[in-house]
């Protein structure tokens, strides 16, 4: 039975503080950056998110619980003890996100957020502004959540063992399906990152591997640039729609490997395909708690009927954020699948 | 012998008053038009670039006039430390600065400080529309400037040595 369980393999990590501080207080209003820079670090490194609402006590999430600081740096429990975030805060906050520069962050603001440097992910909603049925901007921001992105190396140790075929030596095509706030695209990432360098201890050496990062999630470019160690090998379109930056991977980058986060779009299957089709082992994620769940959906359903993930991991909260629940053979799963790298 | 060194340097002391009173005249409207031209290049760089400020700023301070470019320079500086300053707040701190050390008078000042509020809390369009606000103020400032330098640079020029002149006559 090619089934794993890792009851005691969490995914959990800390962004080191000193991170925090450098990249995530510049973009807090002067009157929220001294409340929560007056935070103990043990309670700073586990902030996952913290969320500004107009009119709302400012909240951060802890490890999938809602904190509230008082004015005077305190965390609580209690929401009406909370400081209350102005609009004011909120404008500012919303400009220092863009360094001022709102006008350069258009396309950005279409697509609800902001990549930061250190690619942390800025949410942002409010009122959108709608041209000819396209969303043109948002303005009124009213809400701000900023999500701390984390860099776990080593992270995918684990599971390495087995995505790469014990004969072949090659990556399997592999899809991670988890629920929001897993650490699904940290896993990702470390694995890209560890095939893009290679695994001495699995004597794989690397490969080539093309990133198609739509939400700047997995190697959180700014300027262009990637902010997470993604490796030596690889190649990040940013901001790239993921059925076309997939097909411009192919044609121009020559990748053995190609990565994209959550597939789920008509496009994105075809996609797939043609990097199959092109010999090209590919690494995604799903939204999704169980490999039944993400049957439901038709086009994610469509790509797993025809048997074309050789591997799948589920991951869940089970024993703290990112749990590895199971490692599936592909094969397990669908009856229409051939043979597959056990 | 003294008397005559006396007059000498009274009529240099009051010329030279003159003359930099006109210089100031003479200044602001040349001041004012580099203004404009820097706010073209920034123009260029929001709208056609989408440079972020901080960067945008430091093209401009390279390109402009040499005379004005602190300006832009500091707004930069302010805006690169990260310390939470949003560019409204290190134009203004720039200008500040830039006061004390500018012909510009506190009408100009006035036109690049209401022009700061703006500065890149919107987006492409609406900056735009802020630059153009403002260029076209500033222009209007600069031709003013022009004919009241042409009027009082003479004058001014002209005050300063008859002054001298009538201060010799009273003393001597």
């Amino acid at each position: 039975m090619s089934f794993v369980t890792f009851s005691d393999n969490n995914i959990t990590g800390k962004p080191a503080v000193a991170v925090v501080f450098r990249e995530i207080f510049p973009i807090l209003p002067n009157q929220l950056r001294e409340i929560v820079s007056g935070l103990p670090e043990d309670i700073l490194s586990q902030v996952e998110e913290i969320r500004l609402r107009q009119g709302k006590p400012l909240i951060l999430g802890l490890n999938g619980n809602d904190m509230f600081l008082t004015p005077d740096g305190e965390t609580t429990g209690l929401p009406e003890l909370g400081v209350v975030v102005t609009d004011h805060d909120l404008s500012k906050s919303v400009q220092l996100i863009s360094g001022s520069s709102i006008y350069a962050f258009e396309e950005e603001i279409k697509n609800g957020f902001i990549t930061v440097r250190g690619g942390h992910r800025v949410g942002i909603s409010g009122k959108v502004v709608v041209d000819r049925g396209k969303v043109r901007t948002i303005k009124y921001i009213s809400g701000i959540n900023m999500r701390i992105a984390r860099e776990i190396p080593g992270v995918a140790d684990k599971v390495m063992p087995y995505l790469i075929d014990t004969v072949s030596k090659e990556f399997c095509h592999t899809i991670i399906i988890s629920p929001p706030r897993c650490g699904k695209t940290t896993l990702a990432r470390d694995i890209i990152r560890q095939l893009s360098n290679g695994i001495p201890d699995l004597s794989f050496k690397g490969c080539t591997v093309g990133v198609v990062d739509e939400r700047s999630e997995i190697a959180g470019c700014f300027n262009g640039v990637p902010q997470k160690d993604v490796g030596i090998r690889t190649d990040v379109l940013d901001s790239c729609p993921k059925a076309e930056g997939m097909m411009m991977l192919i044609r121009a980058m020559a990748p053995q490997v190609i990565a994209a986060d959550e597939i789920g779009r008509q496009e994105d299957a075809l996609a797939l395909e043609e990097a199959l089709n092109a010999g090209i082992k590919v690494l995604t994620t799903a939204h999704g708690s169980s490999p039944e769940e993400i049957l439901k959906r038709p086009v994610l359903k469509e790509i797993m009927e025809k048997g074309f993930f050789q591997r799948m991991i589920i991951l869940g909260r089970s024993n703290g954020v990112g749990t590895i629940e199971k490692i599936i053979n592909g094969s397990e799963l669908s009856l229409l699948r051939g043979e597959c790298c056990d | 012998m003294i008397k005559t060194i006396g007059i000498c340097m009274t009529l240099a002391a009051c010329g030279t008053m003159g003359m930099t009173w006109a210089g100031v005249y003479e200044k602001r409207p040349r001041h004012l038009i580099a203004m404009d031209s820097a706010l073209q290049l920034l123009e260029t760089e929001i709208i056609y670039g989408a440079t972020p400020l901080s960067e945008a700023m430091v093209h401009v301070s390279q390109c402009c006039d040499p005379e004005i470019s602190d300006l832009f320079k500091k707004t930069a500086l302010e805006l690169g430390k990260m310390e939470g300053v949003t560019a409204g707040e290190a134009w203004n701190s720039a200008l500040r600065a830039f006061q004390e050390e500018s012909v510009l008078n506190d009408s100009d000042i006035l036109i690049l400080k209401r022009f700061g509020t703006s500065l890149g809390v919107s987006d492409r369009e609406d900056q735009a529309k802020h630059l153009e606000l403002a260029r076209s103020q500033l222009k209007l400032a600069a031709a003013r400037a022009e004919a009241a330098a042409k009027k009082n640079s003479t004058v001014f020029r002209y005050m300063g040595f008859l002054g001298g002149l009538l201060l010799i006559l009273i003393l001597y």
